[in-house]
């Protein structure tokens, strides 16, 4: 479904990622794990189109989308839920699902919002406070909420997990599953390696912008070389 | 700053402006020699602009804060100069009811030139203290309303300035000599203002408001010190140009005005003096050509300049937002070609750092979310200490606290016996703490060595009981003395960091902290950092703190790393100690429920 | 009481114009970050297409029609042809930009008409009085409040219910996470230029009623009162910009009626008294009224 082909891009002088390729198969969990500053952001935001490889391509559905337009892609059916969620604070939970669902028709529109007060209840009692006063896991049930909304085929998550108290990792986490149950097909940047990996079924390990190791979400989580590998003594 | 170093200055300064001059001077003279005397009163205008669109640079282009209200200062010299500068009988009938006893005052040109520029600066220096301290659009728009205050006041104060019909009579200088002499100081003092420390300092605050301050440049200073210049040279021009033309009236300097001598400066780049000089000769020209281009028949026809001045603008802005220039300048050029390394020299005493720094039981709030919850971290003198932590474990907030750039709720700051809890982020940097930024923070115009000197010139002044370390010695430490005359913006990543590093370094402070100076680099430039780090550290005599997610540059430069998660201390150690912690382990990789 | 009552109208008919202006203001701002210094030539834009649709023979009660088409579409224009060219540069730059739109259209008008004023004939009954309890009022006073708070309404309900307003307001907040809800970027912004040139439109409709004349800088001096109240308010606040339009309205008229009962003789000193005080606010309080968080973050 997703083929990223050996894309470099860089931020100015910095180059943030080097020839990573990733690809994600129809129907699959993908995780990607590495430290800090290792380019997995950087590897979303160029597949959603906020950033422009400087080399390499991205392909979706075989079609060439490298360097395409954000909005077109959510029309061609990929959304990102971006790292620290970036809700629109002053908007309240329901005009930010409105936002999100522009890319529909109104009826289409509708039956989603519906479809989603349904799936995230927390959401249902807070409908109309501005998404700027929903404490940590409200908001991030938003940000996924708010990127079903263009119903998409691949749905690209940065973090989904960062700064939530451990119970609500559960409910994150209780979240992906049963959206691949419906048949979602997920690519999910993730601090918590072992447990993504274990929820993955394949994954990818980047370090210093580059794919430093990938294999079944189980392998990887079972390598006991992993934190090594993670914090860069291995190399 | 030694004596002769200044010497050395003032001739380049006067030496620039002299050639800058010459060749305004040739090119005037071929088009005053083929036409007739009233093309003398078109370099008779382009002479006062010249001065006023120096002045401009010296505040816009040092500090990049836009003013559209440096024409309101113009008015007020240009009437100051009407005031003293008309014989008494005529001053007598034109201003009968005039107040402060100045009905008997009449100097001579100098004396007027004196009034003038000394009142002005001192209405300007009160105003200034209103514009340099706002931030944003304030000054801008403070400007602004000062521009219509000035305006108001003139066309109404009729006692002093007679209101609509302005003032004439003032006893006139012949011919373009003296707006030659003015025109040429006006350069020689906008050269000079670049080359002063204070200016060095002004152009910083241009560069990044953020990153000034955190080495010790105080925002305030640095820009008071610019507008007051700046307003002084303003005042030049405003009096010369009122005893060119022997009269003054409301009409003179008005928003239109000020539009003008802004595209000169923006047209030309307002960066450097060579900038405001291309302007002021392309747009003065041009605005005379199609001055012409309109049929003088029919008056209709009479305002091609404003196409000519809003064209001029926009095209610079689509094409070069910087002007034409950008940062050429002939001044620049001759400081790059006349460098000579100074004699390496002990400046101060050498005293190794004796001070500890400790940060403890720190607490911050965002709104409802705990960044920080109790923690902290101590470094002794000459000490290297690892601070690291998953993502959003609250590393770049207790660096943000300790450096003054955020208020904790909770905790103190030491270092020594001094406490920094709530201190500036200027008094944090003098007081000792130099700092890097994660997302790269250079003076991005300036080149390599100006950014290091930059910094140098702040530990002369306010921090002389430490020996002031040599520029082009750190720049070797980071292995940047090939790139040193290149613009900082043009390196490449790595060599940015290090920059940035050995920026920091100049400052000659006790203790460097650095936020992720690997992020994003190579696993080779990684291991050339920690020598970098390590060597630099070493010729200030300074403790090293530093933030970083890549484990292996970590234990090898820290002697004790501190692990942060969720806010508070999590483990602390030698590094050996801490990678045999699990719960380390367990932070990075998330809990394998 | 009388006089009070009398001047506080006549400020809220001239704070409700700056209102209008200073809204699209905040607008464009919210959107790119823009401090548009043109704004105030869609004003000129559209009173010359009335003078224009006058000469022709043209109908006072289809001229509100012409001047706002005329402001969208110069108001588009302008985003088409200038800014979106240096979208992603510095406020510096885009300022600039805007000023040098603001010279062009003066020079453009003075070549193409005249530099000099044209008149056009105006509705009869617009300075008809009529008098409630004592106080005598104008049509255009009621006209003038009358048509801002529609408009100011119809402005309230497109951002607050249209999917449309949400985007803008969305864009105005996080311009990237816009982009990745599927906004598409020209589109907003082409969308927020349009709604401005329609508020600036109305404003040049009440405007040109009161005075019915095309001159090449009359949008110049509405222009900068309306900045500064943008200013005032907090930019990128949409409440901000009214309240700053009329408290700069009120001010106006204010200081010009009372000033003289304060100090003999300071009437002739009412802009700048205001323009003090507008400074002295600037320096307690730079980021206006109501300060908008993310307007900062570029």
């Amino acid at each position: 479904m997703l083929e990223v082909d050996r894309i470099t891009t860089r931020y100015g002088a910095i180059t943030a990622l080097h020839d990573a390729s990733v690809s994600v198969n129809a129907g699959e969990l993908v995780a990607i794990v590495g430290p800090n500053g290792a380019g997995k952001t950087t590897l979303l935001n160029t597949v959603a189109g906020l950033l422009r490889p400087a080399t390499g391509s991205v392909r979706f559905d075989g079609n060439d989308i490298t360097g395409a337009e954000p909005a077109r892609l959510v029309r061609a059916g990929l959304a990102l839920v971006p790292e620290h969620r970036r809700l629109f604070n002053d908007l309240t939970v329901e005009e930010n699902l409105r936002l999100a669902g522009c890319t529909t028709k109104a009826h289409e529109r509708r039956q989603r919002l519906d479809e989603a007060s349904e799936l995230f209840p927390v959401l249902r009692d807070k409908w109309t406070t501005s998404a700027g006063y929903l404490s940590g896991g409200e908001a991030q049930q938003l940000a996924i909420a708010r990127a079903l909304m263009s119903n998409p085929r691949l749905l690209l998550l940065d973090e989904p997990t960062l700064g939530l108290a451990p119970t609500l990792v559960d409910v994150v986490f209780d979240l992906l599953v049963r959206l691949r149950e419906q048949g979602r097909t997920m690519l999910v940047v993730e601090q918590n390696a072992t447990r993504a990996l274990r929820l993955a079924d394949r994954g990818y390990l980047l370090r210093s912008g580059r794919v430093v190791t990938t294999g079944t979400g189980a392998e990887l989580a079972a390598d006991s070389g992993l934190f090594d590998s993670f914090i860069g003594t291995a190399s | 700053m030694n004596a002769r170093a200044g010497l050395v200055r003032i001739t380049r300064s006067m030496l620039a402006s002299a050639v800058l001059i010459a060749i305004v001077a040739a090119m005037a003279t071929a088009y005053t020699r083929t036409g007739g005397a009233s093309r003398q009163s078109l370099i008779a205008e382009m002479l006062s602009n010249f001065i006023l669109v120096l002045g401009m640079q010296v505040f816009i282009g040092n500090t990049g804060v836009l003013s559209f209200g440096h024409m309101a200062f113009a008015h007020i010299a240009a009437y100051a100069t009407a005031i003293v500068g008309i014989p008494l009988v005529t001053k007598a009938k034109a201003l009968p009811d005039i107040p402060f006893g100045l009905s008997d005052v009449y100097y001579g040109p100098l004396g007027v030139t004196a009034f003038a520029v000394l009142a002005t600066m001192i209405a300007g220096a009160i105003f200034g203290i209103a514009v340099c301290r706002a931030r944003g659009l304030a000054p801008t728009m403070i400007t602004l309303a000062t521009l219509f205050v000035v305006e108001q006041v003139v066309k109404n104060w009729k006692e002093l300035t007679r209101g609509a019909g302005g003032l004439s009579g003032i006893s006139r200088l012949e011919g373009n000599t003296w707006l030659w002499v003015g025109a040429f100081l006006a350069l020689v003092i906008a050269h000079v203002f670049q080359e002063t420390r204070i200016g060095r300092f002004a152009i910083a605050t241009r560069e990044d408001e953020l990153a000034a301050p955190a080495l010790g440049i105080r925002l305030f200073t640095a820009r008071y010190a610019a507008w007051v210049v700046s307003i002084g040279l303003i005042a030049l021009g405003g009096s010369l140009r009122a005893q060119h033309l022997g009269s003054v009236n409301p009409k003179q300097f008005t928003l239109d005005s000020s539009i003008l001598i802004l595209v000169m400066l923006v047209v030309g780049g307002m960066r450097t003096v060579s900038g405001a000089v291309l302007g002021t000769v392309l747009i003065t020209a041009g605005n005379e050509l199609f001055r012409q281009l309109g049929d003088p028949q029919r008056l209709d026809i009479e305002r091609f300049p404003d196409l000519f001045l809003g064209g001029a603008m926009l095209l610079a802005m689509l094409l070069r937002s910087g002007g034409l220039l950008g940062d050429r300048d002939l001044a620049g050029w001759m400081r790059r070609r006349m460098y000579r390394p100074p004699p390496t020299q002990a400046v101060g005493e050498r005293v190794a750092a004796t001070n500890a720094l400790a940060a403890s039981n720190i607490e911050v709030h965002f709104g409802g979310f705990v960044a920080l919850d109790g923690a902290g971290v101590a470094v002794r003198p000459g000490e290297i200490v690892g601070l690291i932590g998953p993502n959003g474990a609250g590393k770049t907030t207790l660096f943000n606290v300790i450096t003054g750039l955020v208020n904790e709720q909770g905790g103190t700051v030491m270092l020594g016996e001094r406490d920094l809890s709530s201190s500036t982020p200027v008094d944090v940097a003098r007081a000792g703490l130099a700092r890097t930024f994660q997302n790269l923070r250079l003076f991005k115009n300036l080149s390599v060595r100006e950014n290091v000197s930059l910094t140098s010139l702040v530990a002369g002044r306010h921090r002389r009981d430490r020996q002031r370390p040599d520029a082009d010695a750190l720049l070797a430490d980071a292995g940047l003395s090939e790139w040193a005359d290149r613009r900082a913006a043009t390196l490449d990543y790595g060599n940015q960091r290090r920059l940035e590093l050995a920026r920091a370094a100049a400052l000659a402070p006790e203790f460097l902290l650095l936020d992720e100076p690997t992020s994003g680099m190579s696993d080779q430039e990684t291991l050339a950092m920690v020598e970098s780090v390590r060597a630099v550290a070493a010729r200030i005599g300074a403790g090293v703190l530093v933030i970083d997610h890549d484990l292996a540059f970590i234990t090898r430069i820290s002697d004790h790393i501190v692990v942060l998660n969720e806010g508070r201390v999590l483990a602390e150690g030698t590094p050996t100690q801490i990678r045999a912690n699990p719960l380390v382990a367990e932070a990075y990789l998330g809990t394998s429920a | 009481m009388t006089k009070l009552l009398q001047s506080l109208v006549d400020g809220l008919g001239v704070g409700s114009t700056y209102a209008l202006l200073a809204l699209g203001i905040t607008l464009i701002f919210g959107v790119m970050h823009l401090v548009n210094f043109a704004h105030g030539e869609l004003i000129t834009v559209g009173a010359y297409a009335s003078y224009f649709f006058f000469l022709h023979g043209g109908s006072w009660w289809w001229m509100p029609v012409i001047i706002i088409a005329s402001a969208v579409l110069a108001s588009v224009l302008t985003e088409l042809v200038a800014f979106r060219w240096v979208r992603t540069a510095s406020p510096f730059t885009l300022l600039l930009t805007s000023f040098a739109l603001e010279r062009l259209s003066h020079a453009l008008w003075q070549i193409l008409v005249s530099p000099k004023q044209r008149a056009f004939p105006k509705p009869s009954w617009v300075f008809n009085q009529f008098k409630i309890a004592d106080i005598s009022f104008e049509v255009m006073d009621v006209v003038t409040i009358a048509v801002t708070a529609m408009t100011l309404l119809l402005t309230a309900v497109v951002f607050k219910r249209t999917l449309f307003g949400i985007s803008v307001r969305g864009a105005a907040e996080d311009f990237d996470a816009a982009r990745l809800m599927g906004v598409r970027a020209n589109r907003v912004i082409s969308g927020a230029f349009a709604f401005a040139g329609a508020l600036a439109g109305v404003a040049a409709c009440l405007i040109v009623m009161r005075s019915p004349a095309a001159e090449p800088s009359m949008g110049s001096d509405w222009l900068l009162k309306a900045v500064i109240a943008a200013v005032i308010g907090g930019l990128g606040s949409f409440t901000g910009a009214v309240v700053g339009g009329l408290v700069l309205g009120l001010l106006d008229t204010l200081s010009r009626v009372y000033l003289p009962d304060l100090a003999e003789g300071w009437d002739k000193f009412s802009t700048a008294v205001v323009f003090m005080l507008i400074a002295a606010f600037f320096v307690i309080r730079p980021e206006g009224v109501f300060k908008v968080a993310h307007a900062e973050r570029v």
